[in-house]
């Protein structure tokens, strides 16, 4: 046998003994799309112990970006006096007037860049048009934005902004756990490279102020199967505490360098999750230093106005209080190929990685056993 | 969207360095993590270096994704990265 079954068999034994010296349903969330993928594509919910249960939670940027600033970012993109930049994920994302690919057929130039900094190079290139780079994404991805903002500033370039939907994990973590809709859960699985850039001892407060433990993990089967058996020991044990299992990644204090970029361009403020509403302090707004490359303010936008798709319960699968099979449109109305919700649209979201990897056995769950799934004991 | 993934700096020339991800060359921004230097692995995450990988800690992970990827065909994951070997994992060097 190789090591590495070796250790995974290990592992799998541990879960199986601690879930057993449990003796009761215990619940655990991942806050991570990632970490979503990650765990479907290995077959991890396939091994796990009938009394654990490892919960979806809101950490797929795509999904939990809210209508109202999809809608906007879609408007935007179809204007004829606009280069839209954007990563390849919010490309399908319907809105209120198709998504992104739609208003790139209707005339709209819309960009799928590999970097924030592509951006800045196209808006150089062009100085005669607007770039406008579609900022979305936790921590890991907002000192990019930061980074592209400060090269933009320094070269002087005046045609490029950004239509920032930045979010930051911690304080959606706190709502969770404030907002007594989601199952009751004794541990998060924190997200890796969030936590790369954030650092591990952030966690520290949720541990100490809701008594759920956080445990930072990494994204290859060994290393989710570790901090699961992590987060059940600790409920064995009786214990809550923060535990780092992903150090060759993650530092207590995150990455000083991003923090500081961080720092530099953004400052916590209010933002809309969809399907929780507005979180105070949950996203990354530009300081007045900055407004400049705020697309919003540079094109007049208006308020986004919040509406969800009819029937789509993506907000509450974000938050998990639903699971997708409990949705009327899931693997029906709603498909990877033609998608409703933003949940089905990323490749991280939630309801994609059930199509994908469990579309077969998950729409066979009657949905009394779907919510015996989710009412897990405290 | 937080996907980020380990990849070797094998040139860098102020903050801008060339890793090497499966035998692919990628351009990558290293202003995050200035501390870096060719042969290291690093994490990539929208063109940026993130973090500069632990060599000690990261040497188990690195022997078990090793062993994945030899079990399923491929080769690029070399566990020494203290060491700084790993040469066959660098594949169609231009420079």
């Amino acid at each position: 046998m190789s090591s590495t079954h070796a250790f995974t068999d290990n592992l799998l034994q541990r879960l199986r003994e601690a879930a057993a010296a449990i003796g009761q349903n215990v619940a655990f969330m991942e806050v991570c799309g990632t970490h979503t993928t990650s765990a479907f594509r290995c077959g991890l919910p396939s091994v796990l112990p009938p009394n654990v249960r490892l919960i979806s939670g809101p950490g797929c940027p795509v999904c939990v970006t809210s209508q109202g600033d999809i809608d906007r970012l879609i408007d935007l993109g179809a204007r004829r006096d606009v280069i839209l930049c954007t990563y390849g994920d919010m490309l399908r994302v319907p809105g209120r007037h198709g998504n992104l690919e739609n208003a790139r057929v209707r005339g709209g130039r819309i960009e799928v860049v590999y970097s924030s900094m592509d951006a800045v190079k196209l808006a150089q290139k062009q100085p005669d048009r607007e770039v406008v780079f579609a900022a979305v994404g936790f921590e890991t991805t907002a000192p990019a934005t930061a980074a592209a903002i400060c090269e933009a500033q320094r070269l002087n370039i005046g045609n490029f902004s950004v239509l920032a939907s930045h979010k930051r994990i911690i304080p959606a973590m706190r709502a969770l756990l404030t907002d007594g809709e989601i199952p009751k859960i004794k541990g998060f699985l924190c997200p890796g490279h969030v936590s790369v850039i954030i650092g591990s001892e952030v966690y520290q407060s949720i541990v100490d102020q809701f008594g759920v433990s956080c445990v930072v993990g990494g994204f290859e089967p060994p290393q989710l199967l570790s901090a699961l058996v992590c987060l059940i020991e600790l409920v064995v044990n009786n214990k809550t505490a923060l535990v780092n299992q992903y150090p060759e990644a993650v530092h207590a204090r995150g990455n000083r360098w991003a923090l500081t970029l961080l720092e530099k361009i953004f400052e916590p403020g209010a933002a809309r999750w969809r399907g929780m509403g507005t979180i105070p302090d949950s996203g990354l707004i530009l300081r007045s230093d900055y407004q400049s490359f705020d697309a919003a303010r540079r094109f007049n936008l208006p308020e986004p106005q919040e509406r969800e798709p009819a029937g789509c319960i993506c907000g509450k699968v974000i938050s998990g209080a639903a699971l997708p099979g409990q949705c009327r449109l899931f693997g029906r109305a709603c498909t990877p190929i033609s998608p409703i919700g933003p949940c089905m649209v990323s490749s991280e979201g939630t309801c994609s990685a059930w199509f994908k990897y469990g579309k077969s056995n998950q729409r066979t769950i009657p949905p009394a056993h779907l919510n015996e799934l989710l009412e897990v004991s405290s | 969207m937080c996907l980020a993934v380990p990849a070797k700096l094998i040139r860098q020339d102020g903050q801008q360095g060339i890793v090497d991800l499966h035998g692919n060359r990628l351009p990558v921004n290293t202003m995050m993590t200035p501390e870096a230097k060719p042969g290291d692995w690093i994490l990539i995450h929208a063109g940026f270096a993130i973090e500069r990988l632990n060599p000690e800690a990261a040497r188990e992970t690195f022997a078990l994704l090793e062993e994945v990827d030899r079990t399923s065909g491929n080769s690029d994951y070399r566990p020494d990265a203290q060491q700084n070997t790993a040469t066959p994992a660098v594949r169609g060097d231009m420079s």
